[in-house]
Parts: C-alpha cells; sequence; structure tokens
C-alpha cells in the first residue's frame, strides 16, 4: 500500500475507474470508468463504465465486479480500508456504479486511482475465498491465491511474486488498451548501488532507487529527474505534557527560522526542492516557490530570547535505518542538528529502528521528530491529516481545538469541489501553519529514474514511479 | 546467528556386527532427542527475544493508516493471535508446531513453511556451491602450504589466505560485482537464472540439479553461471578458513614418529602426505568445514542482497525488520535445525575417516 514498488505492480496487474497518464497527477483520467459526474455537496458521484473490457482470464468486466472489488477492499479491514472509509458502492443499473460518501469527499476521484482499488474478477476471487460482506475481515481468505494469480484487467499479468526479491509480469494479449510493448517483467529487489551497474551494464532496464548523487555523471542512459511527492519535515510537539519546550510557540518559531532550508536542499541532491508548505509540488494547493519560511538566524535567535527557554536542550528522533529517495534521515537530522546549534538550541539526535521510532511517533510521544510522509492518495484533502486533531496532528500533540480558525479552514476545504476554491484555501492552510504550529516542511526530494536508452516514453509518476504499461 | 561445536570424538574398541548398528541407533536417537530439546529451546529464546523488542508487530505491517483504525489493529492482532496472552502465544505456536504449521508470515502473508520452502533451495544451492569450491581450493592450498612450508609457496598463500578471512565480505561481494560482471562482463550480475528464462520444473528447487534432471542444458549452464559470482564470494572467507586449518594440522601430524617412519621405508612423498598425513589431518578439517557450512547457510543476508539472490538471508532480514515473529521463528528453527544436521553429518564422518573413532 504504501510500498511505491507494490503501486507500480499492482497498477499495470489491475485497472481502476480512473487514473493518471505519465507524470501528470493533478487530474484524474478515465481507465474503466468513461466519465463520472458528482454532486454538490460531493457526497455522490457517478460513474459510467466502459463496455467490452474483459478480464485477462477472458471474463466480462461488469459493475457487480467493481462494486465487489470496492467493498471487499473497504470491509477486509487491511491498509487500504481507510481509502473507502465511509463510503459504499453501489450499482443501480448495468454499467452504472455510484460511490456514496457520508461525509462530503472531494477525494474520491483521485482515491480511485489507486491500485490498491484496482478491479478483481468477483467470480475468480469469491471461488478462491473471497468476500466483500460487512464480515470480509474474517471471512476473506482469498489474499494467498491472489499473491499467485492475478484476477485483473491490466496490462499484465502476475506469474510468480515474492515480498522480498523478485516479481515476474507476463504481458496480458487481450487488454483492452494499448498492447503492452514487453512479453515479460521481471522486478527485482537489488541495492541502489548495484541498480547503478545493472543498468550500465544493460543487464536491467530501468533502476527506480537511485540518489540525485548516485545518478550524476551517469552516461548511455536516459535520466528522468522528477518530483517525489514524499516530504520531509520537523515536528515540535504541541503537548506542554510531552514537553515544555518544544510547545512553547516562540521555540517553533526559533526552529522555523532556525533551518537553513536551501543547505538541506543542497544536501539532497540536484532535483530536490524546498518544501514550501505540507503540500508537495505537483498538487493542486501547493505554494509557489519562495512562499515557505525563509532561514533567518537573527529572527530565530530573537524568537529564541522570547522564548524565556534560555538555551534548551531537546530531543529529536528519527528513523535511522531508513532511506527515502536516496536520502538518509540521519544525515538531514545532523544538519538540522547543526542548524539549531547556531540559534542555541541542542538537539540530541536519537536515531532509532523504524519499527522503534514509529511507536513512540504515532503514539504522539516525541519532543521532535524528523519524518516523512508520502501521499495516500494524490489531493490536498490527504494533507488535512496535518491539521489539530487529526492523525499526523495528534503525533504532534495538536489537539483538537487548539486552533480553530485553522480547523474551520480545513472543514470547507474538505467539502469544497471547485478547485479555484480548493486551491485558495488550502494555500490559505499552509501559510496559516507556516506562521505558527508544529510543523516545519523541510525539503521535496527529488525521484530519479535511470533507463536504457531503448526505452520510450519513460516517465516518472509520482504515485507509482513508472507505468510499465506505457512504456514503449 | 549462531555458534555450532561438534562432539569430540572418542576413541573406543571397537565392537563387531550387530552391536555396532546397535551403538549407532543408540547414538542417532541421543542426538535427535537432543536437537528436539534444542529445537523447542531456540523457539523459546526467539519468542522472547523478538517481544523484548520495543515496537509493535501491527505498528510494523500495517501502513500508517490502517494503524489508526482500532478496528484494523484489532483485526491484525486478532489474524496473528497477538490479542492473546503471551504464554499462550507461545504455547500454542508450540501446537502448531506439532501438526507442522509453522504459522503465517506477517509480512508475505503466506505460510512460513510455504515461504521456506521456496527460498530455503536457493540457500543450499549457494552455500553448497560455495563449500565444495572452499574444500577445494581450501583444502589444496593448505596442504601444498604444509609440504611448503616457511618457503615461498607457503608464504604466497598465507598472504591470500589471511586476506580471505579478514576482507569484508560485502566489500568482496561489490569488488568482485563491479569487476567480474560491471567491468570485463564475464559473469551474470544477479539472480538465479537470466531474465528471460524460466525456472526448471520444480523437483529439489536447486536449480541446478532440476536442470540437469529434465536435461535443460541452457537453464543449467545459466544456474551454473550465476552460482559462480555470489558462490565465489562466499567461498572467499571459508577458503581462507580452511587453508589455515589444513596447514596448521597437517603439519602438526607431520611431526609424529609414524610419518618419519613411513619416509624412512621409501614411501613416495605423495603417498605419506595424503594417506598418512592428511587423512588424520581431515578430522579437524571436517569440523571446521561443517562450522562453516552452517554459517554459509545462516549467513548469508548481504551476499544475497547484493547478487539479488532469492533465498532464506533476505526472508530472515526483512522477517527482522518487519518484526514478524512468525517468519522470526520459522528462521531461526530452519537455522537450529541446519546446525543440528551438519553436527551430526560431521560426527559420523569421523567414524568413516577415521576408524578408530567410536560413536560414544
Amino acid at each position: 500500500m504504501f510500498e511505491p514498488t507494490g503501486l507500480m505492480i499492482d497498477h499495470v496487474l489491475y485497472d481502476t475507474l480512473l487514473t493518471y497518464k505519465g507524470s501528470n497527477v493533478s487530474t484524474p483520467v478515465p481507465d474503466l470508468a468513461t466519465s463520472y459526474t458528482s454532486s454538490a455537496d460531493a457526497k455522490t458521484y457517478t460513474f459510467t463504465l466502459r463496455k467490452g473490457v474483459k478480464f485477462a482470464n477472458g471474463d466480462p468486466l461488469t459493475a457487480a465486479d467493481v462494486v465487489f472489488s470496492l467493498m471487499r477492499t473497504k470491509n477486509i479491514n487491511g491498509n487500504p480500508s481507510f481509502l473507502m472509509a465511509g463510503v459504499t458502492a453501489t450499482s443501480p443499473s448495468p454499467g452504472t456504479v455510484v460511490l456514496t460518501s457520508s461525509t462530503p469527499n472531494t477525494a474520491i476521484p483521485a482515491i480511485l486511482t489507486n491500485p490498491a482499488l484496482g478491479i478483481v474478477d468477483m467470480k475468480k476471487v469469491e471461488a478462491a475465498g473471497g468476500s466483500d460482506a460487512a464480515s470480509a475481515a474474517t471471512a476473506d481468505k482469498a489474499e494467498a491465491a491472489l499473491n499467485t494469480t492475478s484476477e485483473g484487467s491490466g496490462p499484465y499479468t502476475l506469474t510468480s511474486f515474492s515480498t522480498t526479491t523478485q516479481v515476474v509480469l507476463k504481458a496480458n494479449p487481450s487488454y483492452w488498451g494499448p498492447k503492452p510493448k514487453y512479453s515479460k517483467i521481471v522486478i527485482r529487489n537489488v541495492q541502489a548501488s548495484v541498480q547503478k551497474l545493472d543498468v550500465l551494464r544493460g543487464e536491467s532496464q530501468i533502476a527506480v532507487d537511485l540518489s540525485p548523487t548516485q545518478a550524476e555523471g551517469m552516461t548511455g542512459v536516459q535520466i528522468i529527474n522528477g518530483a517525489s511527492p514524499n516530504l520531509f519535515f520537523v515536528l515540535t510537539n504541541e503537548s506542554s505534557k510531552v514537553s515544555k519546550i518544544t510547545s512553547n510557540p516562540k521555540f517553533q518559531q526559533a526552529v522555523r527560522y532556525g533551518i537553513n532550508y536551501q543547505g538541506l536542499v543542497q544536501l539532497a541532491g540536484r532535483g530536490a526542492v524546498q518544501a514550501e508548505g505540507i503540500i508537495p509540488t505537483m498538487f493542486l494547493g501547493s505554494l509557489p516557490a519562495g512562499a515557505g519560511p525563509a532561514y533567518s538566524l537573527s529572527k530565530a535567535k530573537a524568537a529564541l530570547a522570547a522564548s524565556g527557554l534560555g538555551h534548551p536542550t531537546v530531543t529529536m528522533v528519527y528513523p535511522s535505518d531508513v532511506q527515502v529517495n536516496g536520502i538518509s534521515f540521519a544525515d538531514l537530522a545532523a544538519r538540522v542538528q547543526q542548524d539549531l546549534q547556531q540559534v542555541g538550541i541542542t538537539v540530541q539526535l536519537q536515531g532509532q529502528s523504524i519499527q522503534v521510532a514509529l511507536s513512540s511517533y504515532r503514539g504522539g510521544q516525541e519532543q521532535m521528530g524528523l519524518w516523512y510522509w508520502g501521499p495516500d492518495f494524490p489531493d490536498p484533502a490527504d494533507y488535512l491529516n496535518f491539521l489539530p486533531g487529526a492523525l499526523v496532528g495528534l503525533r504532534a500533540g495538536w489537539a483538537k481545538g487548539t486552533d480553530p480558525s485553522l480547523e474551520a479552514l480545513g472543514t470547507t476545504a474538505a467539502s469544497t469541489t471547485q478547485n479555484t476554491a480548493r486551491q485558495t484555501l488550502y494555500q490559505q492552510i499552509q501559510r496559516s501553519m507556516n506562521t505558527s504550529g508544529p510543523f516545519m516542511p523541510l525539503i521535496q526530494p527529488a525521484q530519479i529514474l535511470v533507463g536504457a536508452t531503448s526505452l520510450k516514453n519513460l516517465q516518472s509518476n509520482a504515485l507509482w514511479l513508472v507505468d510499465l504499461g506505457e512504456l514503449g | 546467528m549462531s555458534s555450532a561445536s561438534a562432539t569430540a570424538p572418542t576413541a573406543v574398541p571397537r565392537p563387531r556386527g550387530g552391536g555396532r548398528h546397535r551403538d549407532l541407533r543408540r547414538f542417532l536417537l541421543r542426538r535427535l532427542g537432543t536437537g528436539l530439546v534444542l529445537c523447542v529451546g531456540i523457539t523459546l529464546v526467539a519468542f522472547v527475544v523478538t517481544h523484548l523488542v520495543p515496537g509493535d508487530p501491527a505498528a510494523a505491517n500495517l501502513g500508517q493508516r490502517a494503524i489508526g483504525d482500532p478496528a484494523a489493529v484489532r483485526a491484525f492482532r486478532h489474524q496473528y493471535g497477538l490479542d492473546r496472552p503471551l504464554p499462550m502465544q507461545y504455547l500454542l505456536y508450540l501446537s502448531q508446531l506439532l501438526h507442522g504449521n509453522l504459522g503465517i508470515s506477517e509480512q508475505s502473508h503466506r505460510p512460513v513453511l510455504t515461504d521456506l520452502a521456496e527460498y530455503v533451495p536457493a540457500t543450499i544451492e549457494l552455500a553448497l556451491f560455495a563449500i565444495v569450491l572452499s574444500l577445494v581450493i581450501g583444502v589444496g592450498l593448505g596442504i601444498v602450504a604444509a609440504v611448503f612450508r616457511d618457503r615461498w609457496p607457503d608464504q604466497v598463500i598465507r598472504v591470500v589466505s589471511l586476506s580471505g578471512v579478514s576482507m569484508p565480505i560485502f566489500w568482496v561481494a561489490l569488488v568482485a560485482f563491479y569487476l567480474l560482471f560491471f567491468k570485463l562482463g564475464w559473469l551474470p550480475g544477479g539472480g538465479r537464472l537470466d531474465p528471460t528464462q524460466t525456472a526448471p520444473a520444480h523437483l529439489t528447487g536447486l536449480f541446478t540439479i532440476d536442470a540437469l534432471v529434465h536435461g535443460q542444458w541452457a537453464l543449467l549452464w545459466s544456474a551454473l553461471r550465476h552460482l559462480v559470482l555470489p558462490g565465489l564470494v562466499l567461498a572467499i572467507f571459508t577458503v581462507g578458513m580452511l587453508t589455515r586449518f589444513t596447514r596448521a594440522s597437517m603439519l602438526e601430524i607431520m611431526g609424529n614418529d609414524y610419518v618419519r617412519a613411513a619416509r624412512l621405508k621409501g614411501l613416495p612423498e605423495h603417498v605419506v602426505v595424503l594417506r598418512h598425513v592428511l587423512r588424520p589431518a581431515l578430522v579437524s578439517i571436517i569440523t571446521v568445514a561443517g562450522v562453516a557450512f552452517g554459517n554459509l547457510l545462516s549467513g548469508t543476508v548481504l551476499v544475497e542482497n547484493i547478487f539479488a539472490w532469492p533465498g532464506v538471508g533476505q526472508y530472515a532480514y526483512h522477517s527482522a525488520v518487519n518484526l514478524d515473529l512468525p517468519a522470526i521463528m520459522g528462521v531461526s528453527l530452519f537455522v537450529a535445525l541446519v546446525y543440528i544436521v551438519v553436527n551430526l553429518a560431521v560426527d559420523l564422518l569421523y567414524g568413516v575417516i577415521d576408524p578408530r573413532i567410536r560413536l560414544s
């Protein structure tokens, strides 16, 4: 669900109602649904299905398959179930599917592009023990079968699957869209440094995990320097129970002004940019370049002096065994520590294994934390999670009711359907968060894709890295 | 991951006929009993240690949104039995184990036994290749070093073997990969076969054997070529170790009176070295080789990662970082079994190599 490689594979095994083409992830385009309409209150979405689509096994794809697939994902209580939270799928007539949300949900079109909401062959999955009933969390037994055979309608089918080593895909000759170019695709899990040599030698045709530094100087290959939707940020816990230091608004100001963002951008390598707000550049509502907080040592020192904390010492937790887009949390943490030392704040770094660090992060127990957020779906509504009382907000001790005006903006944004109005609202939210609050967005790294020159139409996609079905 | 020791050989008068078989049966039964106790002990240690890690398997395996959903967390805990008290969880695991059920992996969502059945043959094939290579080269170099003691061949071999045992394996792997694959293109880079090839029909899971049995020569050639690079890297350390041990063991035996007597009787030097020196030295060489083979089977994580080798090492690594308890327990049991079987094989070989050694 949150692994780009998993999304890359699922995207070509299963079609979704809507999708994205190439590197554009701002507007969903038709896939299995040829068109859709939404109600003014953003609670009802009606989709018209494409006619004549068949699964790779030859079965026709129907509205019943769509309803089954979406409701199964909802009821199975697994990682992607939240995508369908509060949403019900029905089919009032053949060829039509209606999604009804209990609350206004402007993100539904974007959510439906997620390969986890791919459409499966109901008959085959039910025969393998699958269920879309409310009791699917315990009743559904189809996962084992789906790990060996894909029951989708995408351009490729699954030949073999291993979570640790490699996945093999085979072309679906009866695919309804443009025929897949390659008869077989092998996706191997290898270290980035080895990926580089593999692709240079011609052993592999695409490397997806290289950092900007690793890709520098490579010749005889095509290098796609795409933008990653991942966003690194620092949190300073807003709860005074966790820390009287980090919850001090002036201390937060000192941190906000005391981080040398351009230094971090340089550290992250070519293609990385400063995160101007919490919404990455490729999504609606992102802030323009230069709108984010600017480094100012004098302002940072003044804010720290105004906090009355003297020269405080705080602990910052980060996952020490993880790299995102080739960037090590340890390197970023060391740079933040160094910057804040100039301000007069001593940051004690506490690198932990990701599984250990996640516990304190998710429990909202960290004084300071260095983390990243990858989008659950490509819509600014996903970033409402950073507001007070929401998922990530609570991890920073930001309780509901702490900032009523900001929360009201969030509520309005969640139910506004018109794109221009949405953009204005999300930018207002971020401007407010850039002046106060517990989050300091740092950088948005580059997403490097290196491919053989023989590959045509190789494009970097912020969600599934590369669309293997589009390769020419 | 573990350590191993071979049972010290004991010389006793040699009984005849049925007595020998009875002794062997008793010996095997005793070792089987010890092995079973050891396996249970390993599961207990793995269970306790995994639970001491301050992480949550649900947090490790559920996404950041699902972990915030109490229903999803409840479903996960219930599915993997994590909602039961710890002693109950362990007893449940043991009872499933008695029925040959190692549980369901929290990361692959498949039976651990199925996962191991997929990954273990790849590791066994690699480890066997490496140990055969190590024995041929290591023992060979050790003999030469002992025969030419303190002369230039011994000096050269000393440098080579010390380099082998002192170089970090990940570094050797990357250098070998860069040189033999990237620069020279002599060997393929990773995996067990070329990407365009399909694995031979499953018989043993060892591609070389399966391809040989089915007469698929192109697959056999490809499987062998893919084995060479990771096998060489794995063998480098073991070659160094075996060379040093062979040399030391042979030099110790060469000083014995019966060796001098054999030479004085006019026996050719190669007969003295191979029959009167190497054979008794093999007892200690095999002890070291047994431990080395166990290490190879259980310690291939880095090499498997660099060469995209789909073996149990990568499975163990991913299980550990995801706090996948059933998989960790399964891998621990596999490692325990490896050492039990290897040590047993070594003990039995003692009797074959040296008839004076009895099973006691």
